[in-house]
């Protein structure tokens, strides 16, 4: 008898700890879970759109065309649902992207850029000097605001494009969009020539005027899926050519602006493995998506006090910025505005959203149409505070890691 | 005085009456002799009508289990065994629970424990240094800096700026610099 109540007992262990720790996971993550789950699916659904892309009438649902596409790439025969004249455009078209984005870089240009951005607290503009030396320095100044913008990296870095045209974002475009030749046009009094992307549902996505004598681009504009222009930047005034009236002085009036040594920023060499690096810690992050975006880039910057996790997510057009650190919010949040948003209350400023989840201080940085900027955020931890349930929950995450590193 | 002999068996069993009675009931007044052997008599009587009892009990037990016999193949147990066998089936059943209820509550307890800050629960209080971020953010996107200056904190709480190594100028009039 007595050992009929030990295996009794044994059984009832055996199936109770997993049991347990498995749903106790899951209702301490609904919420997450929800978010990962939905946004795995958009990531299973993007990775059919990787490679040659298909293009079908507006009127055709995506997942169909895909999957159509995806039984023929597997049946090792030709995409027929791409025609001649479409493959055609976008070829055209993705190679003007990537003279656009090389030319940003290696052309020597000043001007003023505008940019006109819809957020989740509407709209914030900002306009900005720019002096380009040619695969050399760049310094850019904000004019607008009460006080100019301090925006510095010790380590020397910059956008290495012009109105976010680089050649990853473009590489990342032309697995998510179709891009068409759309004939020639004008911006900032200088001709130009007009490049249009779109969703594979037929709608139009951005739109790039491309200077027709240099490729560097004019301007840009994105709409979002019902069609409302989101984003607007471009050129007020750019010259191109040797920059001849590019300040000299700031470099020497702050010291803060002084070259440092490297970057105060790493690159992880694999994304993936940061969000691994979090999830030990009990941070649980969609995996190789937010919003729809695919996770393409990650990096870490840090001392012995604490570390800032920075993942970025593209898919050539929007990009969103995720900034992870341990603690809470300040009592005092001065220059942000309190918003509700994701279904959490989150601080707001420009195009910037900050809010603590479970003993994190989650920042999002977002270029994306409003909904996508509050998807991102409700499929993130939030909540505030961390209370007994969020530390239960973010116990049984640590615990779950431990059982099964790869959860 | 002549006793009342086999009379004395009729007398217990009450089979006497009339003259006979009055009799009997006369000598045992004065006889202790017979009142002894009465009183013996009674006795047995009663022992003998208990076995009686028993013996019609195991009667009724010895059909029952007949009866059971003849619609199957039923093991007939002793009733008595019934009581200790619910009694460790109870126990049973709450060493079960007992196991499951420490089961839970050590999970939770270590969950508990695990669930806390790595820092010792002394949260620190940030506020994002938003130009360093910005700044980030536009390397990686190929943007220009973003950080609306109306709403830009001046400079970062000072727990934030234990924590981030980049150091974001307060100067006014900076610009910020790339290769």
């Amino acid at each position: 008898m007595r050992r009929r109540l030990g295996l009794l007992v044994s059984a009832v262990v055996t199936v109770t700890i997993p049991g347990v720790l498995a749903v106790l996971a899951i209702l301490g993550h609904e919420h997450g879970i929800a978010g990962t789950t939905a946004i795995s699916a958009a990531a299973v659904a993007d990775e059919s759109a990787v490679g040659p892309l298909p293009l079908a009438p507006a009127s055709t649902v995506p997942a169909v065309r895909n999957a159509v596409a995806t039984v023929e790439r597997t049946s090792g025969g030709p995409v027929t649902v791409y025609s001649d004249e479409a493959a055609s455009h976008q070829a055209r078209a993705m190679h003007m992207l990537v003279l656009a984005a090389a030319a940003g870089q290696a052309t020597s240009y000043q001007g003023v850029e505008e940019t006109r951005q819809l957020g989740v607290n509407g709209t914030v503009t900002v306009s900005s000097q720019v002096w380009h030396q040619g695969g050399g320095l760049t310094l850019i100044r904000t004019l607008s605001g009460a006080t100019p913008v301090v925006s510095y990296d010790a380590g020397d870095r910059s956008p290495t494009g012009v109105f976010g045209v680089t050649s990853a974002q473009v590489a990342l475009l032309g697995k998510h969009y179709i891009a068409a030749y759309r004939g020639a046009g004008t911006s900032s009094g200088r001709p130009a020539t007009i490049v249009e992307v779109y969703r594979f549902d037929g709608s139009l996505a951005a739109r790039f005027w491309l200077d027709a004598r240099t490729m560097v681009p004019l301007r840009r504009e994105d709409f979002d899926a019902a069609d409302k222009l989101v984003s607007d930047e471009l050129f007020t005034q750019v010259r191109f050519g040797p920059v001849t009236e590019r300040p000299t002085a700031a470099t020497a009036e702050s010291p803060a602006l002084a070259p440092s040594s490297g970057s105060a920023w790493v690159t992880a060499s694999s994304p993936a493995t940061q969000v691994a690096l979090l999830a030990k810690r009990g941070v649980r992050l969609p995996g190789t998506a937010l919003a729809g975006l695919p996770l393409y880039a990650a990096g870490w910057s840090g001392t012995g006090a604490g570390q800032v996790t920075d993942l970025e997510y593209s898919d050539g057009l929007s990009v969103i910025s995720l900034f992870v650190q341990q603690g809470t919010l300040a009592a005092s949040m001065a220059g942000w505005q309190p918003l509700s948003l994701g279904g959490y209350r989150v601080y707001v400023s420009g195009h910037s959203v900050t809010w603590t989840g479970r003993g994190e201080v989650y920042t999002v940085i977002a270029d994306a149409p409003p909904q996508t900027v509050a998807e991102a955020v409700s499929a993130l931890p939030g909540g505030g505070q961390p209370g007994l349930v969020d530390r239960l929950g973010r116990g049984f995450d640590r615990l779950a890691h431990l059982v099964d590193p790869f959860a | 005085m002549s006793h009342l002999g086999t009379q004395i068996s009729a007398l217990i069993d009450g089979e006497l009456a009339g003259a006979e009675l009055d009799r009997a009931s006369a000598h045992l007044a004065g006889c202790p002799a017979c009142r002894t052997e009465a009183a013996q008599l009674r006795q047995l009587k009663r022992e003998l009508s208990a076995l009686g009892e028993l013996d019609s009990a195991d009667a009724v037990t010895r059909r029952l289990l007949a009866m059971t016999h003849q619609n199957g193949p039923v093991t007939a147990r002793p009733l008595a065994r019934q009581p200790g066998r619910r009694a460790r089936r109870r126990r049973g059943r709450y060493v079960m629970w007992s196991a499951m209820s420490i089961v839970v509550v050590g999970v939770g307890a270590a969950a508990f424990g695990m669930g806390g800050s790595s820092s010792g629960g002394n949260e620190p209080q940030i506020t994002p240094q938003l130009e360093v971020f910005d700044m980030q953010h536009a390397i990686t996107s190929g943007d220009v800096p973003f950080a609306d200056p109306s709403n830009t904190p001046a400079k970062p709480a000072a727990r934030a700026s234990e924590r981030t190594p980049v150091k974001a100028s307060p100067r006014a009039s900076a610009e910020a610099t790339r290769p």
